[in-house]
């Protein structure tokens, strides 16, 4: 008994771990015991199993219940100190042992007692209840909502989506089976993604010419001889005209370049006539293996005059 | 108490070996008030000096431009070609300035306890560790173990190997709070976790020897558990947090020990002020009761308070028209709800009725302004 109180005044006015209470106002001053042996689940001095050398509760295990007794000679071996009695599955049988194994306790222990009892029973009773239910199909089960691992699981979900790049990989494994030609002939195309291939097209041909190109410059230290070299330059850096003369009517009304051989041998003519050519003519330089026709262009016709030394002058006065 | 209990002792695969009795020690009176504050002084004593450079803020030459400017008063940094310069120097307040009162290293920073508060508070917390209500209360899983205090047989302080520890703390039940301790290490909250402090854990069990015999190298990398000299033994284990009752493993020479290190030619155990706190028995003694005076008669009974607010009884008492009116509240309810229907078709009715009124109105109207000739069908409408 002497031992009770000092336990139970350390307990109570300092620290307990099995003490809780549910919310965090400090004008919460019911305080419950987490201790799974406790009869009641408050924290009181009759109903801590900690500060009661003679104690007893009832607990419930599978359905099976059992009565659990401590006493103050086994207080000091905390293995041994729960008397585990199995109760009757009777209500009735049941109350009866508890009123022989608690005889000696005090009363308002096996009142507690009782109504724990009564309280399992009801339950379990109910929980049979549901579960028929449930099995018959007349009740749906009911599962606890976990807001934290749907949460995260929703969370991984979108971060998942957005990882899968799930568009660029279905937009690659359209194009190769393009390439590959499983689609036939189709000849309806949406028209930027097409515009789009194109380009990618050619500027992958591009980039090979410039590598080309760039092959070709790379001859250090081979001299080469060409001639009127920069008179061909500001020729490319004049506004440039076509050379009407090189032009060609393709139908359409498209008037583009002549890609046979006389444009280029128009080329080597025209650099060595120079700039006292009275044809504004810039001598088209072509890229050497260039594929692609020059852009189509709609020309306006105009008189061709002679005498163009008025807008040479026009040009330089500023 | 003269009569003190048996403690068994358990060998290293936990069967009993063999008895000694409790030492005097552990009887010793509960005091958790002198523990926490030894505790709370003691835990000050391993504290390293933290101060502000001796020379921060201090390092311009700054002077108050004075009154007259349209500024501030505050001392201010001169020269110019930096945004440095005409910006306030010196105050707390201002910035780059000097912290109100820098901290200093010369802060007095342990705390002196008298040797006898101490060691009171060593004795209490070995007595707290005798009682397994308490050492259950302060957290420790020992539902398995078999007797509160836990003496083990001495060949203990000779263990070597750790695997070895580890099957001694299972055979004794020691193993769950242990483990308990191995669970609960997680990154520490707050700025500890950047200042080598990363982890924290629960504390397991304290073992307790006489002499080190390779028990502190078997022992010590278990997670949670501690070890300790009886020599030295140490308030910051046996109370951690200020709590008293550590779940503590004793070797037996260590527990032995104890009758030596506190008694007569030792250390002094503390004794209680009262030797039987219990004041509820003492007011329902014999002894007592029988000199008391007999209760006065004919003393009114006054029956407990009953809120009005809470019952309605001691409301009736009150107002003793309140349970008819909260009946007729209760029948007005009922009665609106179940004309709720009805209210709200009659509303829906009657904003349809007043739309079609307005629409044949707007109707009428339109047909009449049209622009034609008046008379052109007679004087009628259609």
């Amino acid at each position: 008994m002497q031992h009770d109180e000092m336990i139970w005044s350390v307990i109570s006015q300092n620290f307990c771990s099995f003490k809780t209470t549910i919310g965090k106002a400090k004008s919460d001053k019911t305080y419950f015991c987490r201790n799974p042996y406790s009869v009641t689940g408050l924290c009181n001095r009759t109903s801590c199993p900690l500060a009661n050398s003679k104690y007893a509760t009832i607990r419930e295990q599978n359905g099976r219940i059992h009565l659990f007794v401590k006493t103050v000679e086994r207080a000091h071996s905390p293995k041994n100190v729960w008397e585990k009695i199995l109760l009757s599955r009777n209500y009735g049988k049941a109350l009866a042992q508890l009123d022989e194994h608690l005889e000696f306790f005090p009363k308002v222990l096996m009142h507690r007692n009782k109504q724990r009892l009564t309280k399992i029973h009801q339950y379990l009773i109910r929980m049979r209840k549901i579960e028929l239910k449930v099995r018959s199909g007349r009740k749906a089960k009911l599962v606890g909502v976990h807001r934290k691992i749907d949460q995260r699981e929703e969370r991984r979900e979108r971060k998942a989506l957005v990882a899968a790049k799930l568009e660029q990989t279905i937009e690659k494994e359209l194009v190769e089976r393009l390439a590959k030609g499983t689609y036939g002939d189709i000849y309806n195309f949406p028209e930027t993604p097409y515009r789009k291939a194109l380009e990618q097209a050619e500027e992958t041909e591009q980039e090979s010419e410039t590598e080309m190109e760039e092959e070709d410059e790379s001859d250090d230290g081979m001299v080469e001889y060409v001639e009127d070299l920069d008179s061909e330059e500001e020729d490319e850096l004049e506004d440039e005209e076509e050379d009407v003369e090189n032009m060609e009517y393709l139908g359409n009304g498209n008037w583009g370049e002549n890609e046979s051989g006389e444009s280029d041998s128009d080329n080597e003519e025209s650099p060595s006539s120079g700039k006292t050519d009275k044809k504004p003519s810039a001598s088209k330089t072509k890229k050497p293996a260039a594929k692609r026709r020059g852009p189509r262009v709609e020309i306006e016709y105009e008189e061709e005059r002679e005498d163009h030394v008025e807008p040479v002058a026009a040009e330089a006065s500023w | 108490m003269s009569a003190r209990p048996l403690v068994t002792v358990f060998g290293l695969s936990g069967e009993k070996v063999g008895e000694t009795t409790l030492p005097a020690v552990m009887t010793a009176p509960l005091r958790p008030d002198i523990v926490q504050f030894v505790h709370t002084n003691m835990n000050k004593n391993h504290r390293q000096a933290y101060a502000v450079n001796i020379r921060a803020g201090k390092q311009v030459v700054a002077e108050s431009w004075g009154t007259g400017r349209a500024v501030a008063r505050i001392p201010r940094v001169g020269g110019g070609g930096t945004s440095r310069s005409g910006q306030g120097a010196y105050g707390n307040m201002c910035r780059g300035g000097r912290m109100f009162a820098p901290t200093k290293t010369w802060r007095k920073w342990n705390k002196k306890i008298n040797i006898s508060q101490k060691r009171y508070a060593v004795a209490s917390a070995l007595a707290a560790s005798a009682v397994p209500a308490l050492v259950m209360a302060r957290g420790h899983v020992i539902d398995e173990v078999p007797e509160i205090p836990l003496v083990m047989e001495s060949s203990i302080e000779a263990s070597k190997k750790t695997s070895v520890a580890k099957d001694i703390l299972n055979a004794v039940g020691a193993l769950a709070d242990m483990e308990k301790a191995a669970d609960s290490k997680q990154v520490r909250a707050g700025k500890g976790k950047m200042r080598n402090r990363r982890y924290v854990l629960r504390r397991g069990p304290l073992v307790i020897y006489k002499a080190n015999d390779g028990v502190e190298q078997a022992f010590r990398n278990l997670p949670g558990v501690e070890l300790c000299c009886v020599d030295r033994l140490n308030l910051l284990q046996l109370a951690p947090g200020g709590h008293m009752g550590r779940f503590c493993i004793w070797s037996q020479a260590a527990f032995d020990a104890l009758e030596t290190i506190y008694g007569e030619g030792g250390k002094r155990i503390p004794t209680a002020a009262m030797t039987n706190a219990d004041i509820a028995r003492i007011i329902n003694s014999d002894e007592i009761q029988s000199i008391l005076k007999a209760p006065k008669a004919g003393q009114k009974q006054h029956a407990p308070k009953r809120n009005p607010l809470r019952s309605l009884e001691a409301l009736e008492a009150l107002d003793p028209y309140a349970a008819a009116k909260r009946r007729a509240q209760a029948s007005a309810e009922a009665t609106r709800a179940s004309k709720k229907a009805e209210i709200l078709a009659a509303k829906r009715q009657q904003a349809k009725d007043k739309k079609q009124y307005k629409a044949a109105g707007k109707a009428f109207y339109e047909k009449v302004s049209k622009q034609g000739d008046i008379c052109a069908n007679g004087f009628t409408l259609e």
